[in-house]
């Protein structure tokens, strides 16, 4: 339904605010109570002398820069990947070989971002021939055949992993911590997952944006806006692949290891899970949902040895009853109080 | 060389071939449900593991092999029913039906898997081969139930072909796959049809689950083995082809069985996922039409 | 929290006076954490680690405690999944507040929850993981290994191959993870150097549905002897297939220590009749200490232990003796009561070897014949381990 508006938004320029724009408001409202929420939690966190929640809390946010990606195709191109862990884990293991090879915070996250374009804009040349359900197909495929690369590789260190990632100093000129200091980590994950959020919001409401969701609605009708529908999805999963990659960059600072886990498709489903809990298409929902998830299955996995039951049954209910996420079933509500004080001011 | 032929190459291909049938047997149920219903059930390896401890269970209350065959899909019928009416209906009509069916049955997958373990512990169980013995070819030995399997399997495949492609019940079917509206209105009950459908794809798994369980045993994450390369077989052979689903299941699994003779077991996985990733690439729709397509 | 019920319990304890406490600790239990595979395919295997652990924590609680504390296990599940095992085992350490821990299985797990420990400053031990890397090149001082490392099984094994079987030409087929290459290139090793000839190995992926796949291979090299390290659920599919396949027939089939275990056996029936395996533990062990054991055992659990039970129910005492050597729970100082210790377990005293924190042990050369597994042969554990590798301390 929210397909089908921008055009219509379009075609009356007048109107400030569109509907899109309202949707994005929205998600806004939801990330700034987000940051408030994870920034009380560190302080409360950081005064109990904690370690354990909030390097738990740091995982939730990297995870959740993988579930953010995950929306970026499903929840803008309509297409679901069911091999995000190819990008996510892509990312983990050059972190930890440059780290391990002694490279610096800032120039790890730089080769990262560099590989992560490049093998992106392969591996979206290759799925990006396929749509729909196809599509889901070939990215599990792929992701596929890259994880049992790795874990035939003697030299990444095959099934066991690499371990032995450095404790790195993060320096950002005007303040300085450490990926072994809980709080500090917890606080810099915060900043750089927000930051991947802004910018991804920033380049999905400029018109490049606009014509990702034109193209989801109506495939046809964009060629004659002069858009090759193929640029267009191959911008939008280098975006996504790019994303991923920067969030699997942190997980060997925080853990201090690697292990082909990160690659397999449990770890793409667990991001698919995650998105659509949080909500599709919304870009918060995603960081909401990691939390949720990663708070549930901590608590829950101490109780029962029987936690995957509550995790699926929790999943399926969402996707029968809150088709849009939890998160998008309050930006709804949420739309409509912008909507109606929009309206009182004109 | 002639010895290689005999006492390797020949009966690695043998073996290929039983396990080309098992992968097919459990890839039937799943291209139906896609071909039919348009939905990818990632549960499906589950409700062969489901079939299996069944079987297990039945068995052990003392009833026949033979009478287990018809007695486990039978009961799989009204479990697939419920769960297509009860929670595949739920999400049938929504505006991207593809994926929120593929994640229902994705959660549901997780559940049933979880659920076998609380019933039945972790441990792996292995009801007795129904037919004992083996026969002498050229030299090589070969189990008499592996060449049951083959036989049989192929029977079952060609019956549910038969079904399908030649019935009338398989011509509404089909029906109602190609244009559910038109369908309708001819009369066809496509409810009823589709529930069915469901349904008789999980009944084929469960029947899977019956015939693989003496070879591959039990054990709660069983579905997790054959799904991958069903679902490659699936999707090779043309999502919803009968047709196609035999041929890729039997073409992949001998092109594993001679890469692990050439290359290693270990790139076999690869190689299969490889050739999936090329397909979809040259041929999304795979080598063989859709059912109802075609 | 816990920082303020140890001071508030401090004096307490200092008026109770109890001998051992040192006013180092207060009244509460002793904490072990459990980071085990409870689901996914490496389940049963945690179960008997469960099992052994419950065991020797009832019988030790029992007799009194460690010097008066009492044990308490706290399980979390792990998945065989190092990401998960290092996440649960951060929690133990950190919420928990655990003394010790142990439980991981698959050796990624039991490699980056040891580098976990050595940073958190904490001591691990495992007693499942064979690769011998652990207490090997990836050894580390915080992490310790009571159970038998893949090269002391192959050498009681090789050694009694060279015996019965001399000269044999051996093929292996291993499962493709590094526990799985490491026990194959150890048994290798030792058939190389007692005059056996290796013909070949080929690697299977983990939970392999189809090992006919890989007959081919083993025909071709036509071997007297196969050797095989998988486990679980893959080693029933793999001997049933070889069974149906007749290739039990004219082949000894051979292999690591947890490839036959009383978790898999019923569900194999015949076809594992005549493996033979070097082990650490077998339930046919004729001492009392092993028969209390068995004994224990089967009441509570009505079943037999396999090693990774009987290796888990020895690692409480293990810890105990340590505590008690050291008069605390602090890490450095428990460490250094564990290097050397000599502590009584069912498969007889074992020896915590200093220079890299491996456990030696008498090794078992054991037959399984109609579901038993009967000892055929004994290695004394000088002779079954090889030189420390390890170099960090």
């Amino acid at each position: 339904m929210h397909e089908a508006l921008p055009l219509a938004a379009a075609a009356s320029p007048a109107r400030h605010i569109d509907r899109l724009g309202l949707a994005m408001r929205a998600s806004h409202v939801l990330a700034a109570l987000f940051v408030i929420f994870c920034l009380l939690f560190a302080f409360l966190a950081w005064r109990a002398g904690d370690v354990f929640y909030l390097r738990l809390a740091t995982e939730a946010l990297i995870f959740a820069g993988l579930a953010l990606s995950v929306d970026i195709l499903l929840g803008y191109t309509g297409l679901l990947s069911l091999g995000q862990a190819l990008y996510f884990g892509l990312g983990a293991y050059v972190s930890a070989l440059a780290l391990r090879a002694g490279i610096s915070f800032g120039g790890t996250l730089a080769i990262v971002f560099v590989i992560s374009i490049a093998t992106s804009l392969i591996g979206g040349v290759i799925v990006n021939r396929v749509r729909g359900v196809y599509f889901a197909l070939i990215t599990f495929g792929m992701a596929q055949v890259v994880a049992k690369v790795v874990y035939n590789t003697r030299e990444l260190g095959a099934s066991d992993g690499l371990i032995g990632v450095p404790i790195v100093p993060i320096d950002l000129g005007f303040v300085s911590t450490s990926s072994a200091s809980p709080a500090g980590f917890f606080l810099f994950t915060l900043v750089f997952i927000t930051l991947i959020y802004l910018a991804v919001a920033y380049l999905l409401d400029t018109p490049f944006g606009r014509i990702l969701i034109a193209l989801k609605a109506n495939e046809r009708r964009v060629p004659f806006l002069g858009y090759r529908p193929f640029t267009v999805r191959l911008v939008a999963y280098v975006i996504a692949g790019v994303t991923a990659a920067l969030a699997g960059a942190l997980y060997p600072m925080l853990r201090g290891f690697v292990s082909p886990e990160l690659l397999f498709f449990t770890t793409s489903g667990n991001a698919v899970i995650t998105v659509v809990t949080g909500g599709a298409g919304t870009l918060i929902g995603p960081l909401y949902g990691s939390l949720l998830l990663t708070a549930l299955r901590s608590f829950v996995g101490s109780w029962t040895t029987h936690h995957l039951m509550v995790i699926g049954v929790l999943f399926m209910a969402v996707v029968v009853f809150f088709p849009k996420g939890l998160v998008g079933f309050v930006r709804i509500r949420l739309e409509h109080l912008f909507e109606r004080l929009l309206e009182d001011r004109r | 060389m002639l010895d290689y032929l005999q006492f390797v190459l020949a009966p690695q291909m043998v073996t290929g071939l039983s396990l080309g049938v098992a992968v097919v047997l459990v890839a039937l149920g799943l291209t139906i449900i896609f071909g039919l219903l348009d939905i990818i059930n990632m549960s499906h390896g589950e409700f062969y593991a489901v079939g299996a401890y069944l079987a297990l269970s039945l068995g052990a209350l003392g009833i026949n092999f033979w009478l287990l065959l018809l007695l486990v899909p039978a009961l799989m019928i009204p479990i697939g029913f419920a769960v297509e009416r009860g929670l595949i209906q739920r999400v049938f009509n929504s505006p991207d039906r593809h994926v929120a069916t593929l994640l229902l049955t994705f959660g549901l997958g997780i559940v049933l898997e979880d659920v076998l373990s609380l019933i039945y512990g972790p441990n792996t169980q292995r009801p007795s081969t129904p037919i004992r013995g083996a026969v002498e070819i050229f030299g090589i030995m070969l189990p008499n139930y592996r060449l049951f399997l083959i036989v049989f399997g192929l029977l079952i495949v060609a019956a549910v072909a038969l079904v399908v492609y030649r019935t009338r019940l398989g011509a509404m079917v089909r029906a109602a796959a190609y244009d559910r509206n038109m369908a309708a209105s001819l009369g066809v009950p496509v409810k009823a049809v589709f529930a069915g459908a469901f349904a008789f794809g999980i009944a084929l798994a469960g029947l899977a689950g019956v015939l693989l369980a003496p070879i591959y045993s039990v054990f709660p994450t069983m579905g997790r083995d054959f799904i991958l390369l069903a679902f490659t077989v699936v999707i090779v052979g043309g999502m919803g082809s009968i047709v196609g689903a035999v041929a890729a299941g039997l073409g992949l699994t001998q092109i594993q069985a001679i890469s692990s003779l050439y290359i290693s077991p270990v790139w076999s996985d690869p190689i299969v996922f490889g050739i999936l990733v090329v397909v979809l690439m040259l041929r999304p729709q795979g080598l063989f039409g859709r059912l109802g397509r075609a | 929290m816990v920082r303020r019920n140890l001071f508030a319990a401090l004096p307490l304890a200092i008026l109770l006076a109890s001998p051992a406490a040192t006013g180092a600790r207060a009244a509460d239990p002793i904490k072990i954490g459990v980071d085990t595979p409870i689901t996914g395919t490496y389940a049963p295997i945690g179960q008997q680690v469960r099992w052994g652990l419950d065991l020797a924590t009832k019988e030790v609680n029992a007799a009194g405690g460690i010097m008066g504390w009492q044990i308490q296990l706290i399980y979390e599940d792990e998945e065989a999944n190092a990401s998960v095992a290092v996440q649960k085992a951060d929690k133990l350490f950190q919420v928990d507040k655990v003394d010790f821990l142990t439980g991981t299985v698959n050796s990624g797990s039991t490699l980056a929850v040891g580098q976990l420990a050595e940073r958190a400053g904490k001591l691990i031990a495992t007693t499942v993981s064979f690769a011998d890397s652990i207490t090997g090149d990836k050894c580390s001082p915080n992490v310790f290994r009571v159970n038998a490392r893949a090269e002391q099984q192959s050498a009681a094994l090789a050694a009694w191959l060279a015996k019965d079987k001399p000269n044999a030409k051996v093929y292996s087929l291993g499962p493709d993870y590094e526990m799985g290459r490491s026990t194959v290139a150890a048994f290798q090793k030792g058939v190389k150097e007692r005059g056996g000839t290796n013909l070949g190995e080929v690697f299977a992926p983990l939970d392999s549905k189809d090992y006919t796949q890989y007959f081919g291979q083993i025909r071709a090299a036509r071997p007297q002897v196969l050797y095989t390290s998988v486990a679980g659920n893959d080693t029933v599919r793999l001997l049933t297939q070889m069974q149906d396949f007749g290739l039990l027939n004219n082949m000894l089939i051979v292999g690591a220590s947890g490839t036959v275990t009383s978790q898999n056996i019923t569900a194999m029936g015949s076809a594992a009749d005549g493996f033979v395996t070097g082990v650490g533990y077998s339930p046919q062990i004729d001492t009392p200490e092993n028969k209390k054991f068995v004994e224990a055992f089967r009441a509570e659990f009505n079943t037999d232990p396999d090693l990774f039970a009987a290796d888990s129910y020895g690692l409480i005492y293990f810890y105990k003796a340590a505590v008690e050597k050291a008069g605390s729970t602090e890490t450095d100082k428990v460490r250094t009561a564990m290097r050397g210790l000599e502590w009584p377990t069912p498969q007889g005293t074992k020896t915590m070897r200093a220079g890299d924190h491996q456990a030696v042990q008498k090794m078992y050369v054991v037959r399984v014949d109609k579901g038993k597994f009967n000892i055929i042969g004994e290695v004394p554990g000088d002779q079954a381990i090889g030189p420390v590798t390890c170099t960090r301390w």
